[in-house]
C-alpha cells in the first residue's frame, strides 16, 4: 500500500505555543484514518496545514509525490484536497443551491443560475442517498442537512482527500449514523478520509487506521484491529501524575450546587442537572472536552448567565453580594475591553470596591495607588498603566485580570481555562495566585480542558459530559 | 503630537477647499479670521455658533462612547425645543421670567431625552439599530415642529406660523445688548466640564465606556449593559434637547420652521473631530463656531462663502479622522487547538 500523503517533520508554533512539534505521519488511499487527540493537541492545526489554510514553520509534505502547497487553500483545492470544516462556510440567507453553487463559480460575465452551477452537487447529493430541497434557504436547514452542504461543497471539486474536522460533535445520533455510510461509501470510491475526532467509540466505529497526537507531538499510529478504546486513552492523555494533595475531607462546608440547569446561548440544555458541593480553600476540578457545558457552568456561577433551574448556595453569605472572582475563557473578549488602558481594564472590578469609590464617584489618587500596587504585586511588565492593554503580551494581559480578580482573597474563584495560550512562566506564575486563592480560604472552581493542570491544582477532579458530572472522563467521550 | 497633527490637517483641509473652490488663499483665509476674530462682533459671533455645537456634540460623545450611534441629535434638539416652547406656552405670564427660563430649559432637556431614550429602548428590546431609529426619528421631529407651530403653539395673532414670542425677561442673560453671545455659552462650558468629570470620575461614566468599548467585557463582569444603553442614550437627547432650549431662549426666542440649523447634524463632525472626547468636543465645537462666523464674512465678499463652509468641514473631519491612529490588534494570537 503506497501512501498517497505523507508529511514529514512537520512543526508549527503560534507565539509561545508550539502547536505541532516534528509531526510525520502517512495516509493511504481507501482508508479512513482518524487523528486523535485531546483539545490542543495540534489535530486541527494539522488539518489545516494539509489542506492550506496554515503554513508549517518547518517540515515537508506531498501528495502523490509531489510538494504540497503550503500556505495556498485554493492550490490545495485544486489538487484534491477538500476540507469539511467544524464551523460551516455556509451563507445562511443564501439557498441550498446557491450556496452548493458557490464552490463550482463561473466566469464573473456568465449567468448565474444557482440550480444549473449546483447541478453536480445536487446529483451527487442523489447518489449518496441525500435529499436536498435547492430552493430552502439554508438557514433553516436542520444542522445536519447544513453539514450535508458542506460536504456535497467539499466534493464538488473531485476531491482525492476529504478531511473531516470533527463533524460529528453536532449531529444527532442517526445523522451521524448517515454520515459513517456517507464516509465509508466515499472510502469505496477510493478517496482517503481524514477523519478529526475526540470521541473514542465513533474512531472505532469507522477507522481504518488511527494516529494520536498529544501536546503537539506525534505519539502513534495503528491499525483499528490493534488497539482498544482504553489503549487509544492512555495515548491520548499519558499517564495521569497523582493529585497535588491527598484528598482530605476537612475542609469548611463552602459552595453548594444543587441540580443545577443552564441554557446555552442558543437555548439548548447546557447544564443538565448539576450537584457538586466545594469546599473553603477546596480546588475542585471540573474536566471534560469543549463544549459540554463549561462556559455555561462557569457562567451560572459567576451570575454572568441565569439559571434554568436549581440552587446556588455559599456558606456565610448572599451570593448577590458575595466576593467572586471570575477569569472567563476567552480572555481577549471577555476578559478585556482591549481598546481600554490598563487602568481601566484593572477598574473592571475596582469600580465596585468600597475603598476607591466615594459615592457615585472614583477616587482617583486612591486608584492610582491600588493600580500601582497590583502592577508591582503581580509582576506585570507595563510601561505606564495608561497604555492600551492590547500592548501587553497574552501572559501580561492574562496578569491583569488575575491581579483585578485576586488583589482580595474572594469568597469565591471561578476559572475557565486560565492558562490556555500561556507561556510556562505564566503559566506558573497565574497557578500559583489561585493555590494562594485556596490557600487563603477562597472555593475554587477551576475549569480546564487540560489535564496536567486539574492533576498539579485540583483536590479533586470531576468531568462535565454533555451538560452532566461524572467522576471520570467516560471512555467514550474522551 | 496628535494636536499638531489635528491642526495641521485642519489648515491643509481649509487651503486645499479654498485653492478647489478658486478663491484666493490669503485673502480668503484674512477674511475668515477677520470674521471669526477680528473685533467683539466676530468674536461674539464665533462664540454663539459655537455654543448649540458644543452642547449636541457632547451628547453624540456620551452616546457613542456607549456604543450608541445616535444620529439622532437634530430631531432630539427639536424636540426639545418644541418641549420648552410648551412649558413656556403654558407658564407665560404665571412665572416671572428668571424663574420660567429654567423651566424651559429642564423640559427641553427632558423632551429631548425621551425622544433618545425611546431610540434606545427600541435597539435594546426590540433590535432596531439606533442608526436606523435615531435617522428616521429626525424626520418625525421636523414634522412634528412643522405641526405644532401651525397649529397648537402658533401665536394667535395671525402673523407667521410661529410660537408666541418669548419676553425678554425670559431669554437667558445677555452679556451686551449688542452681540449675539448669551449665557448658554457658560451653560455649555459647564456641560464639558461635567461630562468630563462624569466620563472619567465616576463609576457610570466608567461602566458607560466599558460596555462601549467591550459589550462582551461588560457582561462577563456583570454590567447591566442594556440600562447602561438606553442610559446613555437619555443623557445623549438630554444635552441636545438642551442645545435646542438654549438656541430658544438664547437666540430665537420663537419657534418656526425655519428653526432648526443643523446643528445637531454637525454635532457628529463635531464630536468625531474631538476624538469622542470631552474636551476634545470644547476645541472643535469652537473651531466649526469659528469656521461658520468666518465664512459669513468670507460670503459678503465673495460667492460659495456659506457653501464652501459645509465642504471644508467635511474636508477636515475625514482628514482628521483618516489620520487618527487605529487601535493596534491583539499581539499575540490564541494558539489554535
Amino acid at each position: 500500500m503506497t501512501p498517497i500523503l505523507r508529511l514529514r517533520e512537520v512543526s508549527k508554533a503560534y507565539g509561545p505555543t508550539v502547536a505541532l512539534d516534528r509531526v510525520s505521519i502517512d495516509f493511504a488511499p481507501n482508508e479512513v484514518h482518524a487523528v486523535l487527540g485531546e483539545n490542543g493537541a495540534g489535530k486541527s492545526t494539522l488539518m489545516n496545514i494539509i489542506a492550506g489554510f496554515v503554513a508549517p514553520d518547518s517540515g515537508e509534505g506531498t501528495l502523490r509525490d509531489l510538494p504540497l502547497p503550503f500556505g495556498r487553500p485554493f492550490e490545495a483545492r485544486r489538487r484534491g484536497i477538500a476540507m469539511v470544516h467544524q464551523h460551516f462556510a455556509l451563507v445562511p440567507a443564501f439557498s441550498a443551491a446557491e450556496n452548493l453553487s458557490l464552490a463550482n463559480l463561473r466566469s464573473p460575465w456568465q449567468t448565474h443560475r444557482p440550480v444549473r452551477d449546483a447541478g453536480h452537487s445536487l446529483a451527487l447529493a442523489e447518489q449518496l442517498g441525500w435529499k436536498v430541497e435547492p430552493d430552502r434557504l439554508t438557514q433553516d436547514l436542520p444542522v445536519g442537512v447544513q453539514q450535508r452542504l458542506e460536504i456535497l461543497k467539499a466534493l464538488s471539486s473531485d476531491a482525492e482527500v476529504v478531511i473531516f474536522d470533527e463533524p460529528t460533535a453536532v449531529l444527532t445520533p442517526d445523522e451521524v449514523e448517515d454520515l459513517f455510510r456517507v464516509i465509508r461509501e466515499l472510502k469505496d470510491r477510493g478517496r482517503t478520509i481524514i477523519l478529526i475526532a475526540h470521541k473514542l467509540s465513533e474512531v472505532m466505529a469507522i477507522a481504518d487506521r488511527v494516529t494520536v497526537l498529544r501536546r503537539g507531538a506525534f505519539v502513534a499510529t495503528a491499525p483499528i484491529t490493534d488497539v482498544d478504546a482504553d489503549q487509544l486513552a492512555t495515548w491520548m492523555v499519558g499517564e495521569v501524575p497523582g493529585t497535588r494533595t491527598p484528598v482530605s475531607a476537612s475542609f469548611e462546608p463552602g459552595l453548594r450546587v444543587t441540580d443545577l440547569h443552564v441554557r446555552g446561548s442558543r437555548g439548548e440544555h447546557a447544564v443538565r442537572g448539576v450537584s457538586f458541593a466545594i469546599g473553603k480553600g477546596e480546588i475542585l476540578g471540573i474536566g471534560g472536552v469543549d463544549g459540554n457545558g463549561q462556559v455555561e457552568l462557569a457562567e451560572a456561577l459567576a451570575r454572568v448567565r441565569p439559571t434554568a433551574a436549581g440552587s446556588i448556595y455559599l456558606t456565610g453569605c448572599d451570593l448577590e453580594e458575595a466576593n467572586l472572582a471570575y477569569i472567563p475563557q476567552d480572555r481577549q473578549s471577555d476578559g478585556l475591553a482591549l481598546s481600554m488602558s490598563i487602568r481601566d481594564n484593572l477598574l473592571i472590578t475596582g469600580h465596585r470596591r468600597r475603598e476607591l469609590t466615594r459615592g457615585p464617584f472614583l477616587r482617583r489618587r486612591a486608584i492610582e495607588r491600588w493600580t500601582g500596587d497590583l502592577v508591582d504585586r503581580f509582576q506585570i511588565k507595563v510601561g505606564s498603566v495608561r497604555d492600551p492593554v492590547s500592548s501587553l503580551s497574552g501572559g501580561n494581559q492574562q496578569k491583569v485580570v488575575v491581579a483585578r480578580s485576586l488583589d482580595q482573597i474572594p469568597d469565591l474563584l471561578i476559572a475557565v481555562n486560565p492558562t490556555r495560550g500561556l507561556d510556562v512562566r505564566a503559566t506558573d506564575y497565574v497557578h500559583s495566585q489561585i493555590v494562594a486563592a485556596a490557600d487563603a480560604g477562597a472555593v475554587v472552581a477551576l475549569f480546564s480542558t487540560d489535564r496536567d493542570e486539574l492533576a498539579a491544582l485540583a483536590h479533586r477532579t470531576v468531568f462535565l459530559s454533555r451538560g452532566q458530572l461524572t467522576d471520570h472522563l467516560v471512555g467514550g467521550d474522551a | 503630537m496628535r494636536l499638531l497633527a489635528t491642526v495641521a490637517a485642519l489648515g491643509l483641509a481649509l487651503v486645499l477647499t479654498l485653492l478647489v473652490f478658486g478663491l484666493p488663499v490669503a485673502d480668503s483665509l484674512r477674511l475668515l479670521g477677520e470674521g471669526a476674530f477680528g473685533d467683539k462682533f466676530g468674536i461674539s459671533r464665533t462664540l454663539a455658533k459655537a455654543t448649540p455645537l458644543l452642547l449636541t456634540g457632547l451628547g453624540m460623545v456620551i452616546a457613542w462612547r456607549a456604543g450608541m450611534y445616535n444620529i439622532g441629535g437634530e430631531g432630539q434638539l427639536i424636540v426639545g425645543a418644541i418641549g420648552g416652547a410648551a412649558v413656556a406656552a403654558a407658564l407665560m405670564g404665571k412665572v416671572v421670567g428668571p424663574v420660567l427660563n429654567p423651566l424651559i430649559l429642564a423640559a427641553a432637556m427632558a423632551a429631548g431625552a425621551m425622544w433618545s431614550g425611546f431610540a434606545g429602548w427600541l435597539q435594546v428590546a426590540r433590535g432596531v439599530p439606533a442608526v436606523i431609529s435615531t435617522i428616521l426619528l429626525n424626520f418625525v421631529a421636523i414634522q412634528l415642529l412643522a405641526w405644532t407651530v401651525q397649529g397648537p403653539l402658533r401665536r394667535s395673532d395671525g402673523g407667521l406660523p410661529q410660537t408666541v414670542p418669548l419676553p425678554a425677561d425670559t431669554m437667558l442673560l445677555k452679556f451686551d445688548r449688542q452681540l449675539d453671545l448669551h449665557f448658554g455659552l457658560v451653560i455649555a462650558v459647564v456641560a464639558v466640564l461635567l461630562v468630563t468629570a462624569f466620563l472619567y470620575g465616576t463609576r457610570s461614566g466608567f461602566r458607560l465606556r466599558l460596555v462601549g468599548a467591550s459589550p462582551t467585557a461588560a457582561r462577563a463582569n456583570r454590567i447591566p449593559s442594556e440600562r447602561v444603553a438606553i442610559g446613555s442614550m437619555m443623557l445623549s437627547g438630554a444635552l441636545c434637547g438642551l442645545a435646542g432650549g438654549v438656541e430658544y431662549t438664547g437666540i430665537t426666542g420663537t419657534l418656526g420652521t425655519g428653526f432648526p440649523q443643523g446643528w445637531g447634524f454637525l454635532a457628529i463632525p463635531v464630536a468625531l473631530l474631538g476624538g469622542l472626547h470631552p474636551l476634545g468636543v470644547l476645541l472643535s465645537g469652537l473651531y466649526f463656531g469659528a469656521l461658520f462666523a468666518g465664512s459669513e464674512n468670507l460670503a459678503r465678499f465673495s460667492t460659495g462663502g456659506t457653501t464652501l463652509i459645509y465642504v471644508i468641514q467635511a474636508a477636515a473631519v475625514l482628514a482628521v479622522v483618516a489620520l487618527a491612529p487605529r487601535a493596534k490588534p491583539a499581539k499575540i494570537k490564541e494558539a489554535a487547538a
